[in-house]
């Protein structure tokens, strides 16, 4: 709070759905500056769609329940924000590309105009906003097919598009590739670098870590609704706790940490480029040979 | 998010898939060879998790979507279609789906409700057939000895209605207890 | 089948009328083949209607529109030919059954009038883009909300039904039985049915919410992607066939109190 830069503002939310025994979201605080890419990750059951869920309003508009604590988007309250307001700071994008297709459009185009529509853009702007975006996705030559035709990435894309048409400062992603083949996993990551030149603050949910560390500025840990840790890829995976929670790390992280390899600074490497980093370094200083007690 | 409207986003959402249901019902029902329709499934359902407005709405679409892309004359018994919504989503209110006694009883009144709408229709449009074999053959039967042509069709649709919506009340109920309670109430209609 | 729509598309005069023109003529020549227990008015609107799909060249699918009714229809002149209760001239005799003029006129004047519906509902169905019907009716009023559900059932049908067949696979794999006897197919629709019903309701719930998202739930004013644009050719038929509607129900009237 009071720093210019905060975009994102999480003080001691706890959140219960309707119906549920527990709560889902436990005393959570944090903040993301503007501008930052975060990665969600955590068990099945962790939080952390609820989160995304209270970050994009639609808890408490869509799902009720009894939420406290405080959340806030350049310091306007998201649960009472318009959401005529809201939906202009916000955009989410889910898991499955199919059920976020509106279903009301015969076409690619339209597709993306809804929420344009929707919120009453005038004729001229949709069209250069249309435009924009199904080149900047690579979905222009698509543009009069019917959605329900495209491929799972590629609708996945769309999908993005049509929320980022809407010109949101934060982009949520929950899951974006868990329903994806690796080639439709690849298109959507090179959609999200693309949207970090622009300056776009984004969450991403995601479970696969050696894709999301190379995106990602910092990482928040959930476990069963609490906030275990916040910091970067390095520092989560690095503990040795990481393995307790059930979510695994990234597959170089593991290896290293297997081979005792520790980056200068004392934590181990995330990446690919930082192994080989360092694994170039041990042959060149002669290590190469070491022999493993294990 | 429109708070001042009962008919909720999701609600709105639902009313498609209501009527996606009562076609795959139909379309199981022919696949397996049911001697029955089975497409009122998905309206009864919607009637059930969001009440009988959308009951009456899901009904209503199912007959115009149905007569939009494969017969037209379905367009005419969107009537009852909105009858079976409606007192299906009466009947869930007055729990009248508790135990199996009541759930058939739940039944036959829907049965009757569907009869009792669709005899005029039948009447108007086709000088009181149904269009099913069964029923038909017990039309011209009765017209044969003389009996009236309202009693006639009324015999010959609560022949036909009758086992089809008690065994799709049935069906629907056996598939709503199944549902996990925090998807049923994503449909709720705001009250 | 990505829509589920008989839409043929082509560019003839009647694709290019107004969707909301074709929806008024089937509504108005239904009302008025009913107000009139006449056969010849019943048949001049079938001809016209008739006419209407040639014109728009959907004749061939207009046939096979018909051809779901048939057999009903067929039925109807047998059944009423033989016991149409106001029955007293015979008219001629097949293998011993007697059928009667009454009745034959009587199915005659049903058959014209569930004809005319079928191709004048036809010409609108076979020649608009089923979309521009629902965001014509949007941009004249009809509840954009509303307008959603019926746009969006189209393609969430098939959407659903293309599912279906994934479905239907993976019970037969853990040895479903669509064969059986009746009870056996029962508790097979119940199996194929459940997990349909469940999917379905999930997939619907984060679309409700992904639309949300898209300020679907924003009151205000809307603009379309899609203009609708109502010609002088459009107005002047629908100003024809108000007319004419209330030229037949004054008409009504009169023979009534007459």
């Amino acid at each position: 709070m009071g720093n210019v830069s905060t975009k994102v503002s999480i003080e001691h939310l706890t959140y219960k759905y309707p119906f549920a025994e527990n709560v889902s979201l436990e005393d959570i605080t944090l903040s993301i500056d503007a501008g930052q890419s975060i990665g969600i990750i955590g068990r099945n059951g962790a939080g952390k769609s609820t989160l995304c869920y209270v970050l994009s309003g639609l808890i408490p508009r869509f799902f009720h329940g009894k939420i406290t604590g405080k959340v806030t988007i350049d310091g306007e309250d998201v649960p009472t924000m318009p959401i005529e307001r809201l939906i202009r700071k916000v955009g989410l994008v889910l898991q499955n590309p199919f059920s976020q297709i509106s279903g009301a459009k015969m076409t690619v185009y339209e597709e993306v105009a809804f929420g344009l529509e929707n919120l009453g853009i005038e004729k001229d702007e949709m069209h250069e906003r249309i435009d924009t975006v199904l080149r900047q996705f690579d979905l222009y030559k698509k543009k009069d097919e019917n959605p329900f035709e495209l491929s799972g990435g590629q609708l996945q894309r769309l999908a993005i598009a049509s929320v980022l048409v809407l010109k949101p400062e934060i982009l949520i992603l929950d899951e974006p590739t868990s329903q994806l083949d690796p080639r439709g996993t690849t298109e959507v990551f090179e959609t999200i670098s693309q949207l970090k030149t622009l300056g776009i603050t984004i969450l991403i949910v995601e479970h696969k870590f050696e894709k999301l560390v190379e995106y990602v500025d910092k990482i928040a840990l959930l476990h069963e609704g609490k906030l275990l840790g916040y910091d970067t890829a390095e520092h989560i995976f690095s503990t040795s706790e990481i393995e307790t929670y059930g979510v695994g790390q990234p597959i170089y992280t593991a290896l290293c940490k297997r081979m005792g390899l520790k980056k200068a600074n004392g934590y181990y490497p995330v990446s690919f480029g930082e192994t080989a980093a360092l694994m170039n370094g041990l042959k060149e200083s002669g290590m190469d040979r070491r022999t493993y007690d294990g | 998010m429109a708070k001042n409207s009962k008919l909720t986003t999701a609600i709105l959402v639902l009313i498609p898939v209501a009527v996606g249901i009562n076609y795959a019902g139909k379309l199981f029902a022919s696949a397996l060879k049911l001697p029955l329709w089975l497409d009122s499934i998905g309206t009864m359902l919607s009637a059930v998790l969001a009440g009988p407005i959308v009951g009456a709405i899901s009904g209503a679409i199912n007959n115009i979507i149905y007569g939009l892309t494969t017969d037209p004359i379905s367009f005419v018994y969107a009537l009852t279609s909105i009858g079976i919504g409606i007192s299906v989503g009466f009947l869930a209110k007055a729990k009248m789906f508790n135990n199996s006694f009541r759930t058939l009883l739940s039944g036959l009144i829907v049965a009757l409700v569907a009869t009792v709408i669709s005899v005029p229709i039948n009447v108007v449009f086709w000088g009181g057939q149904t269009g099913n074999v069964w029923g038909d053959a017990l039309f011209a039967f009765l017209q044969s000895k003389n009996v009236g042509i309202w009693v006639s069709s009324f015999f010959d649709e609560i022949v036909v209605d009758l086992v089809d919506k008690v065994l799709c009340v049935f069906i629907t109920f056996g598939i709503f207890k199944v549902l996990p309670k925090t998807l049923v109430y994503t449909f709720k209609g705001e009250e | 089948m990505r829509v589920l729509s008989l839409y043929v598309e082509n560019d003839t005069f009647i694709h290019k009328l107004e969707p909301i023109a074709k929806l008024l003529y089937a509504l108005i020549s239904i009302v008025i083949t009913f107000l009139f227990p006449s056969i010849t008015v019943g048949a001049v609107f079938v001809a016209f209607s008739l006419l209407l799909a040639i014109s728009a060249k959907v004749f061939k699918r207009m046939l096979l529109l018909l051809n779901v009714v048939l057999i009903v229809l067929l039925s109807m002149v047998i059944i009423q030919g033989l016991f149409y209760r106001q029955n007293v001239t015979p008219a001629f005799k097949l293998w011993g059954l007697t059928f009667y003029k009454e009745g034959l006129l009587y199915s005659l004047l049903l058959i014209v009038r569930v004809v005319n519906m079928i191709i004048s509902f036809g010409v609108l169905i076979l020649t608009t883009r089923p979309s521009d019907l629902v965001d014509n009716l949007v941009q004249k009023g009809l509840s954009p909300r509303f307008g959603y559900v019926l746009a969006s059932v189209l393609q969430i049908i098939p959407q659903m039904l293309s599912t279906t067949s994934t479905i239907t696979d993976a019970q037969r794999s853990r040895g479903l039985e669509t064969e059986g006897n009746l009870f056996q197919r029962f508790s097979a629709f119940f199996a194929l049915l459940g997990p349909l019903v469940l999917n379905s309701l999930v997939e619907a719930r984060e679309r409700a919410m992904a639309i949300e998202i898209r300020g679907f739930g924003v009151e205000g004013k809307r603009t379309f992607v899609r203009q609708i644009l109502e010609t002088k050719t459009d107005r002047w038929i629908k100003i024809s066939l108000y007319v004419a509607f209330i030229v037949a129900v004054v008409w009504r009237i009169i023979l009534w109190a007459m």
